[in-house]
């Protein structure tokens, strides 16, 4: 018997494991997908390596390569970007950590109030959770982003709309500003030089300007686990969960399973209310299946996942939400091209934002030549020049919307993929209950019946069709204002990374699965923490930052309601997953 | 006006590249090999059938062919007969061909409780769809032969490659956007199209409204026949995005044993990405915006 058995070591799942190994809880982690123990071995820099996902390391499936990924089915020409393994989806993000947007919480008073998603609201206020932001900002640690020659440019066009720039870590109105990232800022010779003798560590500290963050950190080259740039949370969360005796007084290591499947969650009646009891899992590479029982479980598999456990369950769903209401900022691409060097695609991919409440928001995105052809064709506007599929927006950019494919494309990148600069389009979206995961009726695998993933993008609220057109329409001025000789918009079918609020946290019965401490409403002594618990779609900044501190706040509550301790977010500082003993005792573990 | 039997499935198979590929002229079978006597003495046809599976690997190569070179084109013919032609290296000599139908043959997962009735469906579909296809004359009459054989190759418990059914889908919507393709150079009607013509394949194939699996005539129960239907829509999109992705990767020239390259991907010579190869940093880092390194509330 487990305190805590937390299902999956993606973005969520390692902040509880952390928490509660510290607090010296016994803390068992089950991760779906591969470990990834050895980086400098198991990864490169190859976009056909890494990022094919169907056969990458990064991709959703098991740890052997020759076995195909898990198939999920989406009825609409779409693309859910999830990975398994320990780090889960953060293994290749861009470490953007913008808290959300203080109109997205209950309370809030600002003159834009009723602007935003005013149904779904988190249950609590933004001061509430003003601590918890703060406690996880100081653990990464969130650092306010090194310039490069793609922010520069990206500044340049910001700077002729007529916005103040953001110096706070609250966003209160439209502004610009460089991110505010969980990347270690450069040191030594990172950033300054091309030379591989040079870019070892400790001489070169935090981040060399690789560009290689959705291929996975690994550097600065010899630095420990825990001192890559990029904070990723198998680089963070997870080096802490497992090494809490060393840096916490009465911690206890959290234990850590890889290729282990969650395929149940046990409950039990006790005394006429239904109680989680444990998890089975199966081992992806014998098949066998274990099951074991805890205290409390914790589901932090994703926003896909969480529904797809409860369902096959057999979980009560009594008000239906249960998958309902996932948000995924019904982003856009817009692609500028330039007369000049950008700079795109050397340092981290994404340095510089522009947030615009109660809209969405913009970010630059830097890409090598695969995902860049990639995310220019992924498009519900037909191909350009040739037919719209119903669509193909007129607007401040170039021709109408659509695929830049084939020998568009080939002669766009001919200038060099560094005379392009690429914005993503953020959309503050609504919760919408058709929005949402289903089981699919197409053949299980072998973890059981498998996901479906339904977008109605077309028919999405007023509100954030109107939110994503006003944002597009900023990003062609941005980039107008940059000095891009031409402006391309996509319109991206869904491309899903930025998931949400599927197992939502709310105030009212009638459309949440969690209630205001992360407990289910359905099942006691079984919580959610990751993406699927947020409320909403926090505005339009980026989820991790702010599904971390929420559950740092659900850990604290576990452990106050089930373990009888006190909170500590109020009254402790947190260690820096940076912290000098966690390295060596990775060290020790031969991580 | 329903045709006779034999005649629809005649046009099918020629819309789906089959018939073309098999017997058409430069097909691959010898007309002589499919010898209808024997045929009608033996149903399952086994020296036939494996002369009809390299016909299906090769007509499947053919439009995928077709389809690289829509994602880049290249000096290469397929390219020409597209009419979209350029002097740079493009998705053929990227590999993109080859990745593609390693990637569907190998690792889609995509069930073969689908990828079965799809291809059934492609065997025993008749996809009267009123369309009239000019040329059919001057293709070979050894239909029940061929058929024969297709049949028992798609209805054994042979995992069925997917790059077969979506080679189908392409060619049959290749001779709905025009009839023509029937017959040409190539193996595959896909591969006969002009560059517009193949954006208006995509088009029909990605069209909120079309409904692919009454064309394909399968019969799927609900709700399978819904998830088949949205599935195919998804595919449409994916073709693209994945064929692009795949001749821009260095796909073709990565060692995945040692995680080296045995030459300059196209992809980075297209683009100029890391002249020199990969890196461990760049001096790009130029300072802080405005000085400030660190903000607070
Ligand atoms: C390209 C890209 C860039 C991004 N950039 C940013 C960014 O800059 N900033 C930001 O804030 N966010 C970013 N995101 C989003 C970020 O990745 C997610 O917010 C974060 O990973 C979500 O964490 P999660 O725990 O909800 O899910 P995940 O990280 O997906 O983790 C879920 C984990 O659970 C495992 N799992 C699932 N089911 C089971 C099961 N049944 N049994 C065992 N294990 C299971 C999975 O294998 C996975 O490892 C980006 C996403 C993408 C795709
Ligand atoms: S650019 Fe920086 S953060 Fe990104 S992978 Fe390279 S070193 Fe890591």
């Amino acid at each position: 018997m487990r305190d805590v058995i937390v299902i999956g070591a993606g973005g969520g799942g390692p902040v509880v494991a952390k928490e509660l190994a510290a607090k010296g809880l016994d803390v068992l982690l089950l991760e779906a997908g591969p470990r990834h123990a050895k980086p400098r071995e198991e990864w490169s820099t190859f976009e056909e390596d890494a990022n094919n996902p169907l056969t990458g390391y990064f991709r959703l499936g098991p740890t052997d390569r020759s076995k195909p990924a898990w198939y999920r089915e989406w009825p609409q020409n779409s693309f859910v970007w999830q990975l398994s393994g320990v780090g889960g989806t953060t293994q290749h993000f861009y470490g953007n950590y913008p808290r959300a947007y203080p109109g997205v919480f209950k309370g809030y008073e600002g003159a834009d109030r009723n602007e935003y998603d005013v149904e779904h609201r988190f249950p609590f206020s933004y001061s509430e959770m003003v601590p918890y932001f703060e406690w996880v900002e100081a653990l990464m640690p969130v650092q306010t982003a090194a310039m490069g020659h793609k922010e520069q440019l990206f500044f340049k066009g910001a700077e002729t709309m007529g916005l103040p720039v953001q110096t706070t870590k609250t966003t209160h109105k439209a502004s610009y500003r460089p991110q505010e990232n969980a990347i270690l800022q450069p040191g030594g010779t990172a950033g300054k030089t091309t030379s591989s003798d040079l870019l070892v560590y400790p001489k070169a500290t935090g981040c060399t300007f690789c560009g290689y963050c959705f291929q996975g950190c690994m550097r600065p080259k010899g630095a420990p686990r825990n001192q890559y740039a990029k904070r990723s949370t198998d680089n963070s969360y997870v080096p802490m969960a497992l090494t809490a005796e060393v840096w916490s007084r009465g911690g206890k290591p959290a234990e850590l399973i890889a290729d282990a499947y969650v395929t149940r969650v046990h409950t039990e009646n006790r005394h006429g209310v239904l109680t989680a009891s444990g998890v089975t899992w199966r081992d992806n590479v014998t098949g066998e299946e274990h099951r074991e029982d805890a205290r409390v479980v914790v589901m932090s598999g994703g926003c896909t996942e969480n529904p797809r456990l409860w369902f096959n369950s057999g979980l009560p769903n009594p008000n239906g939400w249960v998958g309902r209401g996932y948000t995924d900022h019904f982003f856009d691409w817009m692609i500028g091209s330039f007369d000049d060097y950008t700079g795109n695609p050397k340092g981290v991919g994404s340095s510089a934002r522009l947030d615009y409440p109660p809209y969405g928001g913009l970010e630059n995105v830097g890409l090598p030549p695969a995902l860049n052809a990639f995310a220019g064709t992924l498009s519900d506007s037909g191909i350009r020049g040739q037919y719209k599929n119903g669509r193909g927006k007129t607007g401040p950019w170039d021709g109408p919307a659509g695929r830049v494919m084939g020998p568009e494309l080939k002669e766009l990148v001919a200038g060099g993929i560094d005379k392009l600069m690429t914005v993503l389009v953020i959309t503050d979206d609504d919760v919408e209950a058709q929005n949402r995961v289903t089981p699919s009726a197409l053949p299980a695998d072998e973890n059981g019946p498998i996901p479906k993933v339904t977008f109605n993008h077309r028919k999405r609220t007023k509100r954030t069709l109107r939110n994503r057109e006003f944002m597009a329409r900023k990003a062609a001025e941005l980039l107008r204002g940059a000095g891009a000789r031409k402006v391309y918009r996509i319109d991206w079918a869904p491309l899903i990374l930025h998931v949400q609020s599927s197992m939502r946290m709310g105030s009212s019965e009638r459309n949440s699965v969690l209630d205001a401490t992360g407990e289910t409403r359905a099942v006691k002594r079984l919580f959610v923490a990751d993406n699927s618990a947020l409320s909403n779609g926090l505005g339009g900044p980026n989820p991790t930052l702010t599904s971390q501190a929420l559950a740092t706040r659900t850990a604290e509550n576990i452990f106050q309601t089930y373990f009888g301790g006190d909170p500590w977010v109020r009254s402790e500082a947190p260690v820096i997953s940076t912290d000098p003993r966690i390295s060596v005792r990775l060290g020790e573990l031969g991580l | 006006m329903a045709e006779p039997r034999n005649l629809s499935r005649r046009a099918f198979l020629a819309r789906i590249g089959v018939l073309g590929a098999a017997l058409g002229g430069g097909g691959l079978l010898a007309r002589g090999l499919l010898n209808p006597a024997s045929g009608a003495t033996n149903p399952l046809l086994p020296p036939a059938v494996d002369l009809v599976r390299p016909v299906l690997a090769a007509l499947a190569r053919d439009t995928l062919n077709g389809l690289t070179t829509f994602a880049l084109p290249g000096p290469d013919q397929y390219s020409r007969t597209q009419r979209a032609t350029s002097r740079t290296p493009g998705a053929l000599e990227a590999g993109a061909t080859d990745f593609m139908i390693s990637a569907l043959d190998n690792f889609v997962p995509f069930p073969d409780a689908l990828a079965q009735p799809i291809s059934a469906a492609l065997v025993t579909g008749l996809a009267d769809s009123g369309v009239s296809l000019p040329g059919l004359e001057v293709l070979p009459a050894e239909l029940r032969s061929l058929d024969q054989a297709f049949t028992a190759l798609l209805q054994s418990d042979e995992a069925i490659p997917l790059s077969f059914p979506i080679a189908g889908l392409l060619n049959l919507m290749a001779t709905q956007v025009n009839p023509a393709a029937v017959n040409g150079l190539h193996l595959s009607p896909f591969a006969r199209l002009t560059y517009a013509e193949k954006a208006r394949a995509f088009e029909l194939i990605e069209k909120t409204d079309s409904d692919l699996v009454a064309l394909l005539d399968v019969h799927f129960p609900e709700p399978l026949k819904a998830s088949v239907s949205g599935l195919l829509k998804f595919v449409g999109g994916a073709l693209i995005e994945f064929a692009t992705f795949g001749a821009y990767s260095e796909y073709g020239v990565l060692d995945r044993e040692t995680k080296t390259l045995r030459k300059r991907p196209v992809g980075w010579t297209l683009t100029g990405y890391q002249p020199d190869g990969p890196v461990e940093g760049w001096d790009d880092f130029i300072g802080y915006y405005q000085g400030r390194q660190e903000v607070r509330d």
